[in-house]
């Protein structure tokens, strides 16, 4: 089958001219996009390094250019005042030094809602930091949250667009110190303790109302998306807030996973969520859609704490599955208004 | 014209020497003895999961249910439609399977491998994207839309090609076509950043199913399993071949769209509820045959009850593998099916082409 | 299967070969250009000649060279390297619907890709040459379980067998994969997911040098072996008849097109299609002879992946469509009707 037959080079020309049509066409389309965008092209050629000099100093100390470790090992040389800084997924952290990136981190359906009106005028940029873009931001400094972000290879290319810093797992689980770290990179470090201390000083003063209000109860933490239920423990965002800073008690359920199989999210099924004890329980509704279903479910209306009216429902944009000073204090804003009345 | 030695030589060779041979008492026991494991299998199905609850607490929740109870709540309300919807779901892939296979005289049907599956995926992805809040009877009519669209394509193919429909064509062209089919869900997938979720719906499982979803699916089941019954006689002369079931006064066009109709509403239906699982319906027809014979008036009763009892089997061992994580039910029977398929495939020399 | 049919115009033919060959390169060059134009900084086709020239600013230049050129080599590399592989493989198995995507070589490469990037998630410098050795390991691990599964001593490597159990395996494979994603986080995920869908994400210098030796070693390689290929492809009896040591050469080919394909497979991930489509337009061209069959398939898969590439960037704009996904669209089609068409 398929032998060569005479007519193929009729029909070789035919899909060259369509393929020669097709070319020209996008050919055409190319120029037409490139007419109304050549916008940032001159700034780039400005180079930090001349902006360090003239750019009013923030700090008392005068900033000078300095050369840092990431943590992949990276030796990263800091421009003395970055000015266009990409913070993608580290927004919060830049929100609470009072610097503004030059762009947002999003995915195709949304963005961290909690921000929005810190970043209300700051343009979006996909999760996945698509060069080209990443490009016509024209940022002098990229800070990246997790190693994972920049493998194979996307480190050294967004190197060459800017210095590019990778702030890592490790130190991002604990937010204060991915805070100073950054503080420090940003020559922002006073802010940065100023911020925790603050952070701190409201964490206190809500621990201390919370414990009039509810004493010994225990809250639970669920995080409902595509008819799935996600426990939080006692570790990141929320739950490190609520339990650890704020002091309230673990719910059963969190305290029995096992501490080897503990992921990311922890996926916990209704059928096991039918055995959940906690007093109070936080919801964060993701599903306002699918997930209404499961609410109606005789199982959900059984738990104690439902049963007892002590749902507390947060809407999807809220700051709870966030971590970060700002994330945290809007959670404690959220615990008070719901727990303390 | 006479049957063509093909295909009786396949049959014969399942069965022995005998052309048409069938086993009416092998059947009757695999009924009798299936049923009793598929009752067993249930109430295995119920006393396992997350929560840890006694078999007497199962016990009582099933006869003298506690509705203030949560465990007995647990039982009612998630663990019996799971199981139930098992077998079914089950009993839909093997018919589909077996009807397939009847009406194709291919040996490698099965609604996954010839891209029904992928039909009904690409129809959910692009009702997750543009519409989330479907109900379930939604999402089922749009799996059935897929499902046939995907038939269409695959058979279309086949018929329209020279020399008819070889299961090495048709096997090629699902393969193609679920190709095509899973780079569109991919790229709706990935557009709408739904990747994750349709890949664990990619997986199959039979985790979330409810009383409602069941109570919307049951008829649709039912109503094909008995046009499913109807059609046998007609399919087992259709496995002997179109000439020799015209000849015998079938009317053949007609028994292969109403078949292919079937097909569509148990796989369509069998997707929607638990995911885009391969496999069962290219085993356990071969089972079924290799024990009862060549008589599709057994045939389909009996893939029934094996699928039932597989799917129900393999969703307690996907729930017990990896407490307290689901290992995804799709990718266990692929596990089991691939070595079944390679089997298949390497047997029969030639014959295939 | 393919037949060769001799034509009696030979010489015709040979000029013919020349002529479509060049008229290759040259939609090659308009594709090329086009593609250089096409993402999403508008960068005019007078600044990329500027800057072509060396005059663009530093973000033009990171821009067309650093971003852009590298991804467009890639594609052209890699889209040769499939359809070679593909055309090899359809010749050894005298079957016309074989290519590294059907017969389940892709998947196992990409699968000890994926295990390695699910293990080992932040590592970087080092895997970039590191992942084509794992690629290659895994698709000849999958490609050697293939063979032994489809031969038998009666009738040796059946076509029909080899597809069949080609497409098992991947099944298989794919059941293995979706196991072990399930189970990343999502960001992982998400990367890996689009990283099966096939997308050219290695837009870096460094990954044609990594892939770049392989090819310059295999695709000479496997031209130099055209009229072995040519005589293979007849049948075992017939060549052996001629005297062709017919196993030898048909393991050194096919191990020739499990690597090209597997080192292919680590930079890009799952492409499918090319390898079959490409063949078969460069069949109908040049005709069956490999002398020009695998220089002309070669042609053909480059612009194919070039053109799905750009196409990816540029529909959706600003999102990008992995170029695997773009290739399966337009390739499943052909695919399907190639099969309507067939006679086997």
């Amino acid at each position: 089958m398929f032998s060569f037959k005479k007519k193929s080079l009729g029909s070789m020309k035919l899909a060259m001219s369509g393929l020669m049509v097709m070319v020209l066409f996008l050919s055409a389309c190319g120029n037409n996009n490139a007419g109304n965008s050549a916008n940032s092209g001159a700034e780039v050629s400005a180079a930090p390094t001349v902006e360090a000099s003239t750019a009013p100093a923030e700090t008392t100390a005068p900033a000078v250019e300095k050369t840092v470790t990431d943590s992949m090992g990276h030796k990263v040389i800091i421009p003395a005042n970055p000015q266009r800084v990409l913070g993608s997924y580290l927004e919060d952290y830049l929100v609470t030094l009072g610097v503004t990136p030059v762009a947002q981190w999003s995915v195709p359906n949304g963005i961290q809602d909690y921000l929005a009106a810190d970043l209300k005028d700051v343009p979006k940029i996909s999760y996945d930091l698509p060069l080209e873009a990443v490009t016509s931001f024209t940022p002098d400094l990229i800070l990246i949250q997790s190693e994972s972000e920049v493998q194979n290879g996307l480190y050294d290319q967004l190197n060459k667009i800017a210095p590019t810093y990778v702030v890592g797992d490790a130190l991002s689980k604990d937010w204060r110190k991915a805070l100073l770290t950054i503080g420090e990179i940003l020559n922002k470090t006073p802010e940065a303790e100023q911020a925790i201390k603050d952070y701190d000083q409201k964490a206190a003063d809500a621990k201390e109302k919370l414990a009039g209000a509810i004493g010994k109860e225990s809250a639970a933490i669920l995080w409902l998306v595509q008819k799935n239920f996600y426990i939080v423990d006692e570790t990141r965002s929320s739950g490190a807030v609520l339990y650890t800073d704020l002091g309230v008690t673990l719910p059963n359920l969190v305290t029995e996973i096992p501490e080897g199989t503990r992921a990311t999210w922890n996926p916990i099924s209704l059928e096991k969520l039918a055995e959940l004890t906690a007093d109070h329980i936080f919801l964060v509704n993701s599903d306002k859609t699918e997930g209404s279903a499961i609410l109606d479910s005789a199982i959900w209306k059984g738990i104690p704490a439902v049963k007892a009216g002590k749902v507390h429902e947060l809407s999807s944009t809220a700051s709870w599955l966030y971590s970060g000073a700002t994330a945290g204090s809007q959670t404690i804003d959220d615990v008070l208004a719901s727990l303390v009345k | 014209m006479v049957p063509s030695p093909e295909s009786t030589h396949k049959i014969q060779k399942t069965v022995g020497n005998k052309p048409l041979r069938s086993h009416p008492a092998a059947a009757v026991s695999i009924i009798i003895f299936g049923l009793a494991a598929i009752v067993f299998g249930l109430a295995l199905s119920v006393s396992v999961g997350a929560a840890d609850i006694k078999l007497a607490t199962v016990w009582e929740a099933v006869f003298r249910f506690n509705p203030q109870l949560q465990q007995h709540q647990v039982i009612r309300e998630l663990r019996i439609p799971r199981a139930v919807a098992g077998a079914l779901v089950g009993a839909c892939f093997a018919v589909a399977g077996a009807i397939m296979q009847g009406m194709t005289r291919n040996p490698l049907a099965d609604s996954g491998l010839l891209g029904l599956n992928a039909g009904a995926g690409v129809a959910l992805a692009v009702a997750f994207a543009f519409a989330p809040s479907l109900s379930f009877i939604y999402i089922m009519l749009y799996c059935f839309v897929g499902a046939a669209t995907a038939a269409l394509i695959v058979f279309g193919i086949g018929s329209l090609s020279y020399n008819g429909l070889t299961p090495l064509r048709l096997t090629l062209a699902g393969a193609a076509v679920s190709a095509l089919l899973l780079a569109i869900s991919q790229g709706v997938a990935i557009l709408f950043n739904l990747s994750q979720d349709i890949a664990f719906w990619l997986a199959g499982g039979m985790g979330g199913t409810n009383w409602i979803q069941l109570k919307i699916m049951f008829p649709f089941v039912v109503v094909a399993l008995i046009a499913a019954m109807m059609l046998s006689r007609s399919i087992t002369l259709l496995s002997l071949g179109r000439d020799v079931a015209a000849g015998l006064g079938q009317r053949t066009r007609l028994v292969q769209t109403t078949g292919m109709l079937v097909v569509v509403i148990l796989a369509g239906t069998a997707v929607s509820t638990v995911g885009p699982v391969a496999f069962v319906g290219l085993i356990i027809p071969h089972v079924v045959r290799y024990l009862v014979g060549v008589d599709y008036r057994w045939i389909i009763p009996c893939s029934a009850v094996l699928g039932s009892l597989l799917i129900v089997f393999a969703d307690i061992a996907a729930r017990m593998i990896n407490a307290p994580y689901e290992t995804p039910l799709g990718a266990l029977i692929a596990l089991i099916g691939v070595p079944f398929f390679i089997y298949l495939a390497s047997k029969r020399k030639g014959e295939l082409s | 299967m393919s037949k060769i049919v001799l034509s009696p115009y030979e010489r015709q033919r040979r000029t013919r070969g020349i002529t479509v060959l060049s008229s290759l390169g040259i939609l090659i060059l308009a594709v090329f250009i086009v593609s250089m134009n096409t993402g999403f900084m508008r960068l005019s086709p007078l600044d990329v000649l500027h800057t072509l020239a060396g005059e663009g600013t530093h973000q033009q230049k990171l821009i067309l060279f650093e971003f852009r050129l590298p991804r467009i080599v890639i594609s052209l590399l890699v889209g040769a390297g499939f359809a070679v592989s593909g055309c090899i493989l359809q010749s050894l198995s005298r079957n016309a619907l074989a290519e590294p995507g059907t017969l389940g070589i892709n998947a196992g490469a990409g699968f000890a890709v994926i295990i390695y990037i699910s293990f080992f998630p932040a590592s970087t410098t080092a895997s970039v040459f590191l992942l084509p050795l794992l690629a290659l390991a895994g698709a000849g691990l999958t490609a050697t379980l293939i063979y032994f599964l489809s031969y038998r001593k009666e009738d040796g490597l059946s076509p029909t067998r080899l597809i069949l159990i080609g497409i098992a395996v991947s099944a298989g494979i794919y059941a293995f994969q979706l196991i072990l994603s399930l189970r990343l986080d999502p960001r992982n995920y998400q990367f890996v997911a689009t990283w099966i869908a096939g997308k050219i994400w290695g837009g870096d210098w460094r990954f044609v040098l990594a892939l770049l030796p392989w090819l310059l070693i295999l695709l000479p390689f496997s031209f130099y072996k055209a009229r072995v290929l040519n005589v293979l492809n007849l049948g075992d009896q017939t060549s052996a008849g001629l005297g062709a040591p017919v196993e030898k050469e048909r393991i050194l080919l096919l191990a020739a097109a499990v690597a090209l394909a597997g080192s292919c497979v680590a930079v890009s991930g799952g492409i499918g299609f090319v390898g079959l489509i490409a063949p078969h337009l460069a069949r109908r061209l040049v005709g069956p002879r490999h002398q020009v069959l695998l220089p002309a398939c070669a042609l053909i898969g480059a612009l194919l992946l070039l053109t799905a590439d750009t196409l990816g960037r540029w529909v959706l704009q600003p999102a990008e469509i992995p170029t695997g996904i773009v290739v399966a669209i337009i390739g499943a089609p052909y695919f399907l009707y190639l099969l309507a068409k067939s006679k086997a």
